[in-house]
């Protein structure tokens, strides 16, 4: 186990007026996001929720320091983020496992890296592939799983290096509905009392809502914003497979998704003009 | 299936042969299959064929192992660096568009009746195929697989090691069936227009004596040595890309 680095003052994650923009083949500017801040304390599970295109994969890919925001500061626990930010792990929405590793050998990958000797890896790693109950498919390679089962190697294979902030994009996305909720509960009790700060992307508000303590609203792309920020004052330990009967989450749901509607509908019919104009 | 195919086999050998005998094909362009298997015997339990196939396997060896070397360091290289791709891309298509069999006899002149003159033009041969093969397969690499490994850690050596040479293995891999081919082909092309010894060099031989036995002969020597060769490169295949999904084709 790599030793858990000092904690040191600050955010876990805080993106300062960071804007993205691109140059288009047409010689012409693409605002992916602009004015982003975004603050997370260590240990707080923090959703962000926008319609399609507005940015959301971009502001992760900032807290990550996989992209270097245009404009704008990015900090993690006080420190400026320059190229990847080491306290920090990523679970993609697509498939990241190494297809030509076997899933221990997936898992471990963090720690080998980082130097640990493959016997301590591998052992560390059963640990982990018995937390997340894939410990008779240590040997299997990723396509010979199903995909909640690569998910669940994902999770370990982020968990394993000890971070101190888990950054998610629409992890579950591609799952049915069923795994995605029993995976959203094995979540958050792995979350719970880890200490680690969580980003979440979703584009799903009833998702957002029963893990997060904090949910934001992106506006429309393209050079979206947030134009929303609510807390999620449900109590924990969360059921989450009743929680959507809960007063309290029916409430919330109804007030945010009231201001995420308007976003959704412009985001349409800007779709839809679109296509208008093409046609 | 074998069953049909083989049966076809002595169908399509029997008709040559029958109408050879009838007069029908003219014997001396296309000779009997029968004499064809007779003079593969004697070349093989004479031993004359051996030192020849040893000749042309050495200089088929040494092309495809520095082909494949250089193609892969160049692949990599140019993969990772933008600059030198963009730098020697209208080069590499320059000496790619050459038909490469109008080095042989320049090459015949700067190294020589020897193996080298061989080793050199079925270089040309693999070095580009697997190049290009290589500068492919780094480029299309998953970009999230690259950046999950990032996230995690990697250094440059060890994407290198753990996502780049993996994922690019399976380009390589296509193209090691067509690169061992054209190694093979490159050592015969060369011999037969210059040289000492070899499978070329002795079809030419058989050639220069209007002995189309013995053309045929080398021919289905060759034909063999290749097919064999073919399925231990798809043993290794199987092996090292043993982490692929079966695809049902």
């Amino acid at each position: 186990m790599p030793a858990a680095q000092p904690a040191t003052s600050g955010y876990a994650v805080e993106l300062t007026g960071c804007t993205k923009q691109f140059p288009t083949s047409s010689g012409e500017t693409y605002f992916a996001v602009r004015d982003i801040d975004l603050k997370v304390e260590p240990g707080r599970f923090v959703s962000i929720v926008g319609p399609t295109g507005s940015g959301k994969s971009t502001i992760l890919n900032m807290a990550a320091g996989l992209l270097t925001p245009s404009v704008g500061e990015v900090k993690s626990f006080g420190e400026p983020v320059t190229g990847v930010n080491r306290r920090a792990s990523y679970m993609f929405q697509q498939d990241a496992l190494l297809p030509w590793k076997t899933v221990i050998d997936n898992v471990s990958l963090g720690l080998t890296m980082a130097g640990v000797s493959k016997a301590e890896a591998h052992s560390e790693s059963r640990r982990w592939l018995e937390k997340v109950g894939l410990k008779n498919f240590a040997d299997r390679y990723p396509h010979q799983l199903s995909g909640g089962m690569r998910k669940r190697t994902a999770i370990a294979q982020a968990w394993i290096v000890n971070p101190d902030i888990l950054l998610m994009d629409e992890p579950f996305s591609a799952l049915d509905v069923q795994t995605r909720q029993i995976m959203e509960n094995e979540l958050l009790q792995l979350w719970q009392e880890s200490g680690k700060a969580v980003v979440f992307i979703t584009h799903d508000l009833d998702e957002a809502i029963a893990l997060s303590d904090e949910v934001l609203i992106l506006g429309a792309g393209p050079g979206s914003t947030v134009v929303g920020s609510y807390q999620i004052d449900i109590p924990r330990p969360r059921d989450l497979l009743d929680i959507r009967d809960d007063p309290r989450f029916v409430a919330l749901h109804r007030e945010i998704w009231g201001r995420l509607k308007v976003e959704v509908s412009k985001t349409y019919e800007s779709a839809m003009a679109e296509e208008g104009e093409a046609a | 299936m074998r069953g049909i195919q083989l049966l076809l086999t002595v169908i399509v050998l029997g008709a040559w042969e029958v109408l050879g005998r009838a007069g029908v094909i003219d014997e001396f362009f296309f000779p009997l299959p029968s004499d064809i298997f007779q003079t593969v015997w004697v070349w093989v339990s004479s031993g004359f064929v051996f030192p020849h196939l040893w000749v042309t396997m050495q200089e088929a060896i040494l092309a495809f192992l520095v082909g494949a070397a250089v193609g892969l360091i160049f692949g990599f290289i140019l993969a990772r660096v933008r600059f030198l791709e963009r730098l020697m891309d209208p080069f590499l298509q320059m000496f790619n568009a050459l038909p490469r069999v109008v080095l042989a006899p320049i090459f015949l002149l700067w190294f020589g009746l020897g193996i080298w003159s061989k080793v050199a033009f079925g270089f040309t041969l693999v070095f580009f195929i697997v190049f290009f093969n290589t500068l492919e397969g780094v480029k299309s690499v998953d970009r999230v697989l690259v950046d999950n490994a990032r996230m995690l850690g990697a250094s440059e050596k060890q994407l290198l090691r753990h996502v780049f040479i993996p994922s690019a293995l399976t380009w390589i891999f296509s193209s090691l069936h067509i690169s061992v081919g054209f190694a093979i082909t490159g050592a015969v092309v060369g011999e037969y227009l210059g040289a000492s010894g070899g499978m070329g060099y002795a079809i030419a031989q058989a050639q220069g004596v209007f002995d189309t036995k013995g053309v045929f002969a080398g021919m289905f020597i060759l034909m063999i040595v290749v097919l064999i060769i073919d399925l231990l490169v798809n043993r290794l295949e199987r092996h090292l890309l043993r982490w692929r999904p079966v695809r049902s084709s």
